[in-house]
Order: structure tokens, then C-alpha cells, then sequence
């Protein structure tokens, strides 16, 4: 279709709107209830525009009105100047002060508005009733928590009866589309106040991290309105090669393999429940990956190390051994705090240039270069003290010392206490097994230390390995330990897997127990015991069967089983009376 | 059984209101007592439409007209008429110029005069039955649609008829269809506007009171030419008699197999339900309806889409007003040619209008298109009460026009109407007469579309609100002249540039009253003075010693109620008003019962 906009041609597809034309001509035609992702609403009237009639001049809102062939449209003739004129006039007289309608009365070539409403509101951020929030919410996120009420001139936006409205998902797309900023998104933390960055994902499509593979956006389905309310969904319309799909589930994937690497790495320590440090409680206190996050230069705060209200610290203690080597919780080492408290050290002075202060028991730098870094360090100027901190505290009463903290511990090289004031506490929490560490345990038969990490077949002889053939373990999930020792013990590992591979079958021991199918009742007693899972349950057949491959001959089931149905081959009683008989026959 | 007589007593809101239910069951008791029940049967009908003289009643088969009866007028009329056969005189009507009682309701000026089509059963039929109406040709025009018509052929008699929506606008009822027809997608609803709004206009509850079957047969036939399978009755809950006669005929003709499926074994099916509206004027408009039928808010959208193309729940849906609806069947039955041949070149047929202020005969008129002002006042109305003159007319209710006295030969059609300033609307027509201040009248008519704006769009929610607020200057005496331009400027914007026929037509009584009355506003804003002594503000208040004195005694009266003491003066003398204190208020006007306040 053509159509002629202020004298230039043309050619759209049917069911564009004049406005949306006239935006690829690059003609500028004020809007204030408008969007592109939501549905016209033509109720602002400041984008009226002319057109030629069979009744004349007639002018229409070119939101919302479509483009027909042939048309020729005015956007800025007097014609439409006076009307848009009029129009802002009318709005300035209600809110004088909010800038986009003074900014378009300016472009329409009105100065001064000669009326004044008898509801006059001065403020900059008032509501001019364009109804955006309204439709947002009801169109695109559809939880409709809020609508117009009352009518005419009484009209406003709000909540059922102005209670907070519980079908408020609280997604902020109204405050997102209210051209005056009189919706305002407020996030509270946990404690009713206000943060100034979050240490999270700020949206609900995000790059996990720039290191991820594949670098892609993936959607927090927890802040995605469209899980919350099956609404929304602007995103699949935004994206061009439509790479977006809501359906996507988690989906189960069987694999039949002959080998299984376990690397379910670790989860770092809450350091909540140890209430004398404050985390959780008081402002400032971070963990060791909050500050990592913090340092990243994509980080919330674009690698700023920075207090919550905003200004950089200008001192900062670093506690070692949150969680580790504590007989209240772990009584190992995490052996990569020590290096990785220096790392911050390091960077906090560099970036704030304000004091750093470390609290540990023993410093532990006993990697590569590690003990060099301690060095450079402390010749940085980083304090260092020897003492396990006491408490954390909020410092003082008066208003100077408002969100100063203060670090109470012995120094243990001088034999004094000290009382240490700092701005922001770094917890340097431990490296603890993984939540789900006995399930998988049990999943796999493995065995699991006392810590509670995976146990591998022999610390020295066979680090990566364990009881059970085909199954290896590295990284975190076996023992904490720092980055190069993962690698290299998972390089192990993979390198182990290959060979077995590479040789395409496996060897496996003579000694090993056999089931007679004819005397087994399946009364699975041996699959319990098997230390090595190597007993399956027929089902159909209602017997047991050895898995021979990872049968190891240890003889447990055979002197279990009530029905004298395993023999452990080569160790029949027949071969061992033969065996004694010729023992003794000599 | 026959029946000698049949007393038609009016039971439309009007008469119900003066407690015509009461008289009725006064006369039902009366004639059992005589013995009379089984010669004379009293039926109850809707809306006669001669409302301000309720309550009232027709006899039949003469065609006798008694006026504000009361229950004990019964025993005197009962013996006098109906046992000796002696019509009462004193219970006819009497028109004032001639004071000789007129017997017959065909005599009256205010019936002979009209025509009636959409209102043809009115008063002789009782709305809750059924079979009333079937024996006054109802369904018959459904029946011939059914099984004589093919869809396109009622489409094309419609279109003959040249009957044009009587909601307002005007809109040429057989395009309409034909767009419903035509537009893709299933299943297509009718929808009945009776969301009457108008103040002073109540044309169509009186149909839907008076004869709610007429308007379902309409939408039946109006079904079986678009193809529509689906009907709603939007009607305002303020009607609770409306709303119930139309739930009872829906009943009815269900029962009958009028509705529902396979109706009259022709394999239509169709069925209505009814929806009541929520008491917003701008409901009455087409997309507010339909928003406010299927729940939302019901605010108008942008058009296009038409409804023609995307209505109720997204579907095609071909919307009409009551009148319409009623208008449809006698042009089945009678053709659309028949139709045509009343009215003017444009505008076909009849249409009712209610007569309503300054006027003797108050109440419902269908008259054919085309008939002048002058006659529907002063041959139908019966001129001015009080000997008063006249000054203006407003058409079309709170978004019409006024009409001034020297164009009262006009021909009342859609076209003549929209060219004085006015429009059709939905046919209130308020006379006023010289006591009218007609800044007032702008100003009152536009507080009505003010409050009733809904506030979507800026020009009406804001500019509605403004020009309120400069007529309500002017009516207290602080208007400019730099006021009158701004508001005249503003009036037409708003007109321009307002999403719905709400805000469109919202400036009409404003423009209107300044371009015929532009004098009462330049005496309002020069003088300071309201030359019908409407604007209280601008009066002065004067009290006449010598009438006080010589006529009321000083009787004191005024100084006793004067809420601001501004009236001073002793027993036996001359009461004086201080100016300075008076509140203008005119307690003082009201309270005299000797005239001796005079207002300038």
C-alpha cells in the first residue's frame, strides 16, 4: 500500500499504522500512551495527525489508526499543531511540571498554558492517566493488579479498593512503562530495606556469566513473568530468529556408559548460623563469592568494591577460616581461603586504597608462587593478624560511626585483644560437601570420609580412583582443593577413563562370586551388601545375578546368602575340601 | 369468554410511580363486587405515553381517556360508566384552551396527531402476555421471514425501508447488517442497546415496558439476516420494570419456541440473554457496551475495527437501539416500501421522541419524520403552560443542541438537525421557555457529560472539565470575553479530537447556545447580569416597600428564613435586603408570598 506522509511516499504492508510509518520516514510524531509492545490505546490524543476524507480534514490518532491505500497524511500542519497544542494545553494546565508534556508543548509551539485546572498537581513525576501501567500489567504481564478508577476527571490508576494488591507479582513492568516515573520500583531486601546493587541476577533473561558455555541467556523461570502469570512473553516477540521457547522443560536423559567420572564439586559454607560474625544480620558482610562477584568487572557493581550506600570502603577485614578448622564445624583445612583472602587483599587495596586487614590462624601459602604472593602482599601494606576473630559489631552510637563495624579478636603474636573498626567484613567461608553428597553416595556406592567428601581407593596409590571399577572422582567432591589441583586431578581421571576405553575391554579379576539361578529365592539380601553394587535383581526371573565386571570377589555375599545359592568361583567348598585334602594328604 | 369492556389501565414507571398498581387493584376489587368480572376484564399495559397525566386508563372498545385517577375515583366511576353506561366527565382529560372535556383519547390533540409504528401496541396490549401480542400481528413478521424470506431478502426490504439507527447517529440500519453479514467469523451476536442514558428521554423503556416482544421479534428477524446465532439485551438496571418484562417475554417466547433451537421448524435457532448495565451513561456507547458485557471496564475503544468486524468477544456483532429492534417487524410485514413512503428523502419513517420541560402535554410522541418543531409543541404538546414564550428547543439530551425559536419550522430529520448544531439523538426533546437562562443550560448539560466522562481520552476527561469551569465563571458574573473565545476554541477541539461520540458530541449544547444565544452570554459577561434571573449570582435582590408594606404587613417571613441575615425591617414596615451581606441565595423570592422580592 502507499501512502503519503507530509508529502513523501511510502510503501508499507497492510495493517501498518501511520505511526508506524511515518517512523520509517523518520517522522517524529509525539505519543505519550503509546508502546511498541503493547496495544494502542489512542487515548492521549497528542498523536493526532490529519487525513484526507470524503468529509474533509479529519483528524485521527495515528497510533492506532491503519494505514490505507492511497492515504496522505498531515503530522504537522497548523491543523494538527493547534489541536496537539490544545491538547497539551489542557494536560499542562493539570500537571505544569512534568517535563515530557512541556518538552512536546515546546515542539507544538506552546509557551505558556492559559488555564490552570482546579486539580492542578506540581509535581515533576505526576500520573497523566496515559494508562501504560494499566495495560502492561493486564496485557503483557496479565496479573491485572491494577486498573482505572473512578471516572472523568476523578479518574486514576490503582489497586483494588487502594490496598496493597495481592495479585502484584511485583515485576516492575508498570514502573518500566511510566513515562513520568510516577510508578517507582522499590526492591526491599529480606529486611525491608532498600539495597543499592543486588549480588544476583537483575533480570529475569540474563548471561549466566561471561565465561559460560555455551554463551547464551537463559531465563530465571523464578522472576519470569511469563511463569508466573503464562502472560507476557514480549521476549519471543523481540527476538528475531525466534530462539526462544517458554516450553522448554528439564528434561531426563538416559545414558547407558561404561565409565562415570564424579565431579559434583562443593557448596560453600552459610556462614548464618555463626552469629557472632553478623552475616545476614548486619550490613556489609559478604562471603568470599559475594566479593568475588563484586569484583568481577560484569558483576553488579562493574568490578567496584563499594559499601551498600554507595561509597567505597575505607577499611576492610578479611576472616580466614569461617567454618574451616572448627571444631564447632569443620575440623579440615579448605586449603584455598588462605590464597584467595590474599587475592582480595590484594585487589580491595588496589581498588579502594583503603586498609585491608587479615585475621587467620596459620597462613597456608604453600602452592607455586603462592608464598611470593604472600610476600608482595604484605609489602603492599596488607595487615596481617594472628588470631581467630572473636565478633563483629556495629561500632559505637553516634551518628559518625553510623554502619562502621567493628572486629573485636586476640592477637595472638602480641598477646593483646584488639578492636579493629572497618566499613566492610569479607568472610572467607569454607569449602563443604555438597548437600547431596550421600545421595549420591549411595547412587554410585560410594564410600564417603568423615568430612563427608567422597572417598577415593587410596590416598597415595590411587587419588583418583575408588572401591568400585569404572568410577573415578575428582575436583572438590573428593577433598577441597584450589584450581590447578582439580584440574589436574580430573586430567587424571579422564586420563585413566581413556585408557580403558582405548583398550576396549576390561580385565577383570578370577575371584569372583557366582549365583546358582536354581537356588536363589531373590530374596535380595546380597544386593544390599555388596559393597561394590555388583548385584543386580532379575526381576523377571525373581533371582539376583553377579555383575561380573565389577564383582571383586570379597566373599560377602557368599556368606550371606541363607540359601547357599553363591559360590565364589574357584572357592567352592568342594574346591577348598579338595584343596585342604591335598593339603593334607602330604 | 368475551368480554364487553376491557379497562387498560397504564402500568409504565411513570403511572406505577403515581401508584396506578393501587387503582388497579382498587377497580379489579369494585367490579367483582358488582358482579361485573365476567363482562369487563382489566388488563394492565405498558407505557401509554401520555405520562404527565397519569395514571390513567383507556376503555375499550370505545377508546374512552380517564386521567389522574386515584383508587377512590372507583366506586363513583365503576356505578357511573360501566353500570349505567354514563362516561365520567370530570376524569377526562380538559384540554386548557377550550375547558370542554374530551372523551375519546383519538380526540386529544397529543394522540391524533402521531403515528405509530415502533410504539404500535402501546396501551393495548398487556406486555407480560404473549399471546397479546400474537394477536395483534406479533411474530407474524417473524413467521414470514422464516418461511417466505430468504436472509438476503430481508436484507434487501430493510435497506428499501431506509430505516436508519434511532439510537443517535443515524447510521443506515441495512449497511449495518450487511457489514455483519459479510464479516468473517463465528458465531455473529445481535446486541440491543438499551442503555438509556439521556436525562428526560425514556423512549425506549417505555418500548421494552409497553412491548418487549416487538423487540425481540426484531432481533430474531435481524438474526436470521446476518447469520447470528446469539442475542443480548443490554438493558440499565435503573429499569427494574424493563428488565423484568423483558426476562418474562424471553421466557415466554422460549416456552413458545420462539427461541431456542429449530425455531418454528425452519432449522433457525437463536436464543437472547439478558445483560443489566452498571449505571455508566457512556456505556450507551457501542464498544463501552460491549466491553461492559463481557465484564471489563466499560470504557469505549478507538474504532476502527467496527464491531461489524470485531464486536462482542471478538466476533462480528451488529449492535441496535430498542426503537430500531421495534421498528423491524411492521417493515417485514408491511414492506420496506411502505416504510419508505414516510418520512423525509433521508430520514424514513417515525421516530419517538420524549417531550419533556417547559410544555402542557408531557410524554412519548412517535411522529413521521420530517414533522416540524412547531407542530410537535404546540398541535402535539400543546404549546407553553402559563402563557410563556418560547425560546429554544434542545434536541438529542445532554450531547444535542438547542434550537432557537425562529427556527422552529424546521423539519425534524436526522440531516436538519445536525446542520442547526443538534442531532437526533436518541429523541429527548426539552422546550424551554423564556425563564431559561440558556448559559445555564450549557453549563447544566455539560456537568452531565462532565461527571459521565469516563476519562480515556484527554480532550473530553480535561476539556469537558475546562469548559464546565468557564461557563460556571460566567454564570457567577467573573467570565471575560477572553473566556468566551477560549471556550469556544476548547468546545471545538474536544469535538475534533475525542475518541468516542461521548466527548464528540459533548460541546454541542455549548456551541450551540453561543452561536443563537451569543447575546445572553455577553449581557452575562459584560453586564453581569442573567437576563432570566436563572444565574443567581448575578442577581440583585430588591424587596418592593410598598407591596411589603401595604399587601404582606411586613410580615417578616423573609428576614425569619434569609440564612444570612441580610434582611433587615420591623413589623408593619418597609423590609429592606443590605447588599453587601446577600448570599444571593433567593430564600427570600421563594419565601414571599406577596411577590414583594423582585429580582434583577
Amino acid at each position: 500500500m502507499k501512502v503519503t506522509i507530509d508529502g513523501r511516499i511510502t510503501e508499507v504492508p497492510k495493517g501498518t499504522t501511520i505511526l508506524q510509518a511515518a517512523k520509517l520516514l523518520d517522522i517524529k510524531i509525539p505519543t505519550l500512551c503509546y508502546h511498541p509492545l503493547i496495544k494502542p490505546f489512542a487515548a492521549c490524543r497528542v498523536c493526532v495527525v490529519e487525513t484526507k476524507t470524503r468529509w474533509g480534514d479529519e483528524l485521527v490518532p495515528s497510533c492506532q489508526t491503519a494505514c490505507r491505500d492511497g492515504m496522505v497524511v498531515n503530522t504537522s500542519n497548523e491543523h494538527v499543531l493547534k489541536a496537539r497544542r490544545f491538547i497539551l494545553e489542557m494536560m499542562l494546565a493539570r500537571w505544569p511540571n512534568v517535563p515530557i508534556l512541556r518538552k512536546y508543548a515546546e515542539e507544538a509551539g506552546l509557551k505558556t498554558p492559559r488555564f490552570t485546572s482546579a486539580l492542578k498537581d506540581e509535581r515533576p513525576d505526576a500520573c497523566i492517566l496515559c494508562g501504560l501501567c494499566v495495560r502492561a500489567c493486564d496485557e503483557v504481564v496479565g496479573a491485572s493488579a491494577i486498573s482505572f478508577a473512578d471516572r472523568g476527571i476523578q479518574r486514576h490508576v490503582s489497586t483494588p479498593f487502594n490496598l496493597e494488591s495481592e495479585e502484584c507479582i511485583a515485576c516492575g513492568a508498570c514502573a518500566m512503562v511510566c513515562p513520568t516515573s510516577h510508578i517507582k520500583f522499590e526492591v526491599e531486601d529480606y529486611k525491608g530495606k532498600t539495597p543499592e546493587f543486588l549480588l544476583g541476577p537483575n533480570t529475569a533473561i540474563y548471561v549466566p556469566t561471561l565465561q559460560s558455555v555455551p554463551r547464551v541467556p537463559v531465563i530465571d523461570a523464578e522472576s519470569c513473568i511469563h511463569f508466573k502469570t503464562e502472560g507476557c512473553q514480549k521476549c519471543v516477540e523481540a527476538c528475531e530468529p525466534h530462539a526462544i521457547n517458554h516450553e522448554m522443560k528439564d528434561e531426563e536423559i538416559e545414558l547407558e556408559v561404561g565409565q562415570v567420572l564424579i565431579a559434583t564439586g562443593f557448596d560453600a559454607f552459610d556462614p548464618t548460623p555463626m552469629a557472632q560474625y553478623g552475616y545476614g544480620r548486619l550490613d556489609n558482610i559478604y562471603t568470599g563469592l559475594d566479593v568475588e562477584r563484586m569484583l568481577n568487572a560484569t558483576g553488579p557493581t562493574g568490578g567496584k568494591i563499594l559499601l551498600k550506600n554507595g561509597q567505597a570502603p575505607r577499611a576492610v577485614g578479611i576472616l580466614h577460616c569461617i567454618g574451616s578448622r572448627d571444631e564447632n564445624h569443620h575440623r579440615y583445612c579448605s586449603r584455598v581461603c588462605c590464597m584467595f583472602a590474599l587475592k582480595f587483599s590484594h585487589l580491595i587495596k588496589e581498588r579502594t586504597q583503603g586498609e585491608v586487614y587479615n585475621f587467620y590462624i596459620d597462613m597456608r601459602a604453600f602452592g607455586k608462587g603462592y608464598e611470593e604472593f604472600y610476600s608482595r602482599v604484605l609489602h603492599e601494606g596488607a595487615n596481617v593478624i594472628r588470631g581467630k576473630v572473636a565478633e563483629v559489631v556495629q561500632a559505637g552510637w553516634s551518628k559518625r560511626d553510623e554502619g562502621t563495624l567493628l572486629i573485636r579478636c586476640e592477637d595472638t603474636l602480641i598477646g593483646r585483644f584488639r578492636e579493629i573498626p572497618v566499613d566492610m567484613v569479607v568472610l572467607c567461608n569454607a569449602i563443604e560437601p555438597r548437600r547431596d553428597a550421600e545421595q549420591v553416595g549411595r547412587l554410585f556406592g560410594l564410600s564417603r570420609s568423615p568430612d563427608g567428601f567422597f572417598l577415593e581407593r587410596h590416598p597415595k596409590l590411587d587419588p583418583v580412583a575408588t572401591t568400585t571399577d569404572g568410577l573415578f572422582v575428582a575436583g572438590c567432591a573428593q577433598g577441597p582443593k584450589d584450581i590447578p589441583d582439580s584440574v589436574a586431578q580430573a586430567s587424571a581421571a579422564a586420563a585413566r577413563m581413556l585408557a580403558t576405553i582405548a583398550k576396549g575391554a576390561v580385565e577383570i579379576d578370577p575371584v569372583r562370586a557366582e549365583i546358582d539361578e536354581l537356588y536363589c529365592s531373590g530374596c535380595r539380601i546380597c544386593n544390599a551388601l555388596c559393597p561394590y553394587k555388583a548385584i543386580d535383581y532379575i526381576e523377571d526371573k525373581n533371582v539376583s545375578r553377579v555383575n561380573m565386571p565389577l564383582c571383586k570377589g570379597c566373599g560377602t555375599c557368599v556368606a550371606a546368602c541363607p540359601a547357599g545359592a553363591i559360590t565364589g568361583s574357584g572357592f567352592t567348598d568342594k574346591q577348598v575340601y579338595a584343596e585342604l585334602e591335598g593339603v593334607l594328604s602330604v | 369468554m368475551a368480554y364487553r369492556m376491557h379497562l387498560m389501565v397504564c402500568a409504565g414507571t411513570g403511572c406505577v410511580s403515581n401508584r396506578s398498581l393501587d387503582f388497579r387493584d382498587a377497580l379489579q376489587k369494585e367490579i367483582e363486587k358488582r358482579g361485573l368480572d365476567n363482562e369487563i376484564q382489566v388488563v394492565t399495559t405498558g407505557c401509554n405515553g401520555f405520562c404527565g397525566v397519569g395514571p390513567l386508563m383507556v376503555v375499550q372498545p370505545d377508546g374512552i381517556f380517564y386521567q389522574q385517577l386515584s383508587p377512590k375515583d372507583v366506586p363513583y366511576l365503576v356505578e357511573e360508566h360501566f353500570l349505567k353506561g354514563r362516561p365520567v366527565k370530570k376524569l377526562m382529560y380538559v384540554p386548557p384552551e377550550t375547558k370542554a372535556p374530551v372523551p375519546k383519547m383519538m380526540d386529544i390533540p397529543f394522540f391524533s396527531r402521531q403515528m405509530l409504528i415502533a410504539l404500535r401496541n402501546r396501551g393495548l396490549i398487556d406486555p407480560e402476555n404473549i399471546d397479546e401480542y400474537i394477536a395483534r400481528d406479533g411474530y407474524a413478521a417473524l413467521a414470514k421471514a422464516l418461511t417466505q424470506m430468504t436472509p438476503d431478502e430481508i436484507l434487501t426490504e430493510v435497506k428499501i425501508s431506509g430505516l436508519r439507527g434511532r439510537g443517535g447517529a443515524g447510521f443506515p440500519t441495512g449497511t449495518k447488517w450487511e457489514a455483519v453479514k459479510v464479516a468473517e467469523g463465528e458465531p455473529k451476536y445481535v446486541i440491543c442497546n438499551g442503555d438509556e442514558g439521556d436525562p428526560g428521554a425514556f423512549m425506549d423503556r417505555s418500548i421494552v415496558e409497553s412491548d418487549p416482544h416487538s423487540v425481540i421479534e426484531g432481533m430474531l428477524i435481524g438474526a436470521r439476516a446476518i447469520g447470528a446465532r446469539w442475542g443480548v439485551v443490554y438493558i440499565r438496571n435503573e429499569y427494574p420494570l424493563a428488565v423484568q418484562r423483558i426476562n418474562i417475554a424471553i421466557a415466554q417466547a422460549r416456552e413458545y419456541g420462539l427461541l431456542g433451537d429449530n425455531i418454528l421448524d425452519t432449522g433457525f435457532d437463536f436464543d437472547i440473554s439478558v445483560s443489566k448495565g452498571a449505571g455508566a451513561f457512556v456505556c450507551g456507547e457501542a464498544t463501552a457496551l460491549v466491553a461492559a458485557v463481557e465484564g471489563r471496564l466499560g470504557e469505549p475503544r478507538a474504532r476502527p475495527p467496527r464491531l461489524a468486524e470485531k464486536g462482542l468477544w471478538g466476533k462480528p456483532t451488529c449492535l441496535n437501539n430498542v426503537e430500531t429492534w421495534a421498528n423491524v417487524p411492521p417493515i417485514i410485514n408491511r414492506g420496506g416500501k411502505w416504510f419508505a413512503e414516510i418520512g423525509t428523502e433521508k430520514s424514513k419513517g417515525t421516530k419517538v421522541f420524549s417531550l419533556v420541560g417547559k410544555i402542557k402535554s408531557t410524554g412519548l410522541v412517535e411522529v413521521p419524520m420530517g414533522i416540524t418543531l412547531r407542530e410537535i409543541i404546540y398541535d402535539i404538546g400543546g404549546g407553553i403552560p402559563g402563557g410563556k414564550k418560547l425560546k429554544a428547543v434542545q434536541t438529542g439530551g445532554p450531547s444535542g443542541g438547542c434550537i432557537p425559536t425562529d427556527m422552529i419550522d424546521l423539519p425534524v430529520d436526522f440531516e436538519t438537525l445536525t446542520e442547526a448544531g443538534s442531532m437526533m439523538g436518541s429523541g429527548g426533546m426539552v422546550v424551554m421557555d423564556e425563564d431559561t437562562c440558556m448559559v445555564d443550560v450549557a453549563r447544566y448539560f455539560l456537568s452531565f457529560t462532565q461527571d459521565e466522562s469516563c476519562g480515556k481520552c484527554t480532550p473530553c476527561r480535561e476539556g469537558t472539565k475546562l469548559m464546565l469551569d468557564i461557563l460556571t465563571k460566567i454564570t457567577e458574573g467573573h467570565g471575560t470575553m477572553e473566556d468566551l473565545e477560549s471556550l469556544e476554541e476548547v468546545a471545538k477541539i474536544v469535538a475534533e479530537t475525542s475518541l468516542c461520540g461521548l466527548g464528540t458530541s459533548a460541546p454541542n449544547p455549548v456551541l450551540t447556545t453561543i452561536r443563537y444565544f451569543r447575546d445572553e452570554y455577553l449581557k452575562h459577561i459584560e453586564a453581569h447580569k442573567c437576563p432570566s434571573h436563572v444565574c443567581r449570582q448575578l442577581n440583585t435582590y430588591k424587596i418592593d416597600p410598598e407591596i411589603c408594606v401595604q399587601r404582606g404587613h411586613g410580615c417578616g417571613v423573609c428576614r425569619r428564613e434569609c440564612p444570612e441575615k441580610a434582611i433587615f425591617g420591623e413589623k408593619n414596615q418597609p423590609h429592606r435586603i443590605d447588599i453587601s451581606l446577600c448570599s444571593k441565595c433567593g430564600t427570600c423570592v421563594d419565601m414571599c408570598h406577596f411577590n414583594a422580592v423582585t429580582v434583577e
